[in-house]
């Protein structure tokens, strides 16, 4: 019976031929890899443009002088400083720059141990806000 | 006539056009893990690939390529790249800082880049939800 049955099955494998595996092993390799190749694992990076600015001159596009804003630590949390207001988040710093004139721009200065991350949100608040002109004044500290 | 037989050929001809794609794609990948500021960023920034990346690292510490530089050896790049700068394609730097970094470090680094004729530069930062 079972002599017959493979007799059957020699029969049909000749018939229809050997199904060439290797190759298509290869081609689902090759695109297996492909998509490895070109999935995006790490995380997308944005970036926060901004301009130069010393205390010596640096970039000038105006005459205006650029409205400085300044980071500082207040019980070891930053907090943003222009004139007489103080806030403490991006939200409320953001809502302030968008009441004043764009045209003079904004400087960002900060001190030595403010964490970067405050920098980081004065910079957005000020994209945010509508600012072309945005600055950072990095303090002579060697 | 010869039957030549293509398939082995095809293979190694895609083989090497996946090793090539996967060492060209190495230098992108190739970003020191670093704890980055969470702002949403700039969209209309996205889009140009800086000069220079330099990444700052929590410590204090400067990374050029994945390798610790120091300020100096940094002017002196920047230098060059100010030197060779084309006036429609001007020489930007991308600072990757990690967020808990004191501004000192980046103030240290921007005074140097500044002194070279650096006047753009931008900050990497990530979305809210993740490190790069």
């Amino acid at each position: 019976m079972s002599s017959k049955r493979s007799a059957k099955q020699r029969r049909r494998s000749a018939q229809l031929g050997a199904l060439p595996l290797t190759s298509m092993i290869d081609v689902v390799f090759l695109l297996l890899i492909f998509f490895l190749v070109t999935a995006n694992f790490s995380k997308q990076e944005h970036k926060l443009p901004a301009t130069l600015q010393t205390d010596g001159g640096g970039v000038r596009s105006s005459d205006l002088q650029p409205q400085i804003l300044q980071i500082r630590l207040q019980s070891a949390k930053p907090v943003f400083v222009m004139g007489e207001v103080v806030v403490d988040n991006l939200d409320a710093l953001e809502a302030f720059l968008k009441g004043l004139p764009k045209e003079p721009g904004v400087a960002i200065r900060s001190e030595p141990d403010v964490p970067i991350s405050a920098i980081a949100v004065a910079l957005q608040a000020a994209r945010n806000a509508g600012f072309q002109k945005r600055s950072y004044v990095p303090s002579d500290a060697q | 006539m010869i039957n030549v037989d293509l398939t082995s050929m095809i293979d190694v001809v895609f083989q090497l056009i996946i090793f090539f794609m996967f060492t060209s794609q190495f230098g992108e990948l190739r970003r020191t893990e670093i704890d980055l500021p969470k702002q949403p960023g700039d969209e209309s920034a996205a889009r140009q690939e800086p000069a220079m990346i330099i990444d700052l690292t929590n410590e204090g510490l400067y990374l050029v390529e994945s390798a610790s530089t120091s300020l100096a050896e940094i002017e002196r790049l920047a230098a060059a790249g100010v030197a060779n700068q084309l006036s429609e394609d001007p020489f930007d730097v991308l600072i990757r800082p990690d967020r808990n970094a004191g501004a000192i470090h980046l103030d240290r680094l921007l005074m140097r880049l500044s002194n070279t004729g650096v006047q753009r530069w931008k900050l990497a930062t990530v979305d809210e939800g993740g490190g790069s």
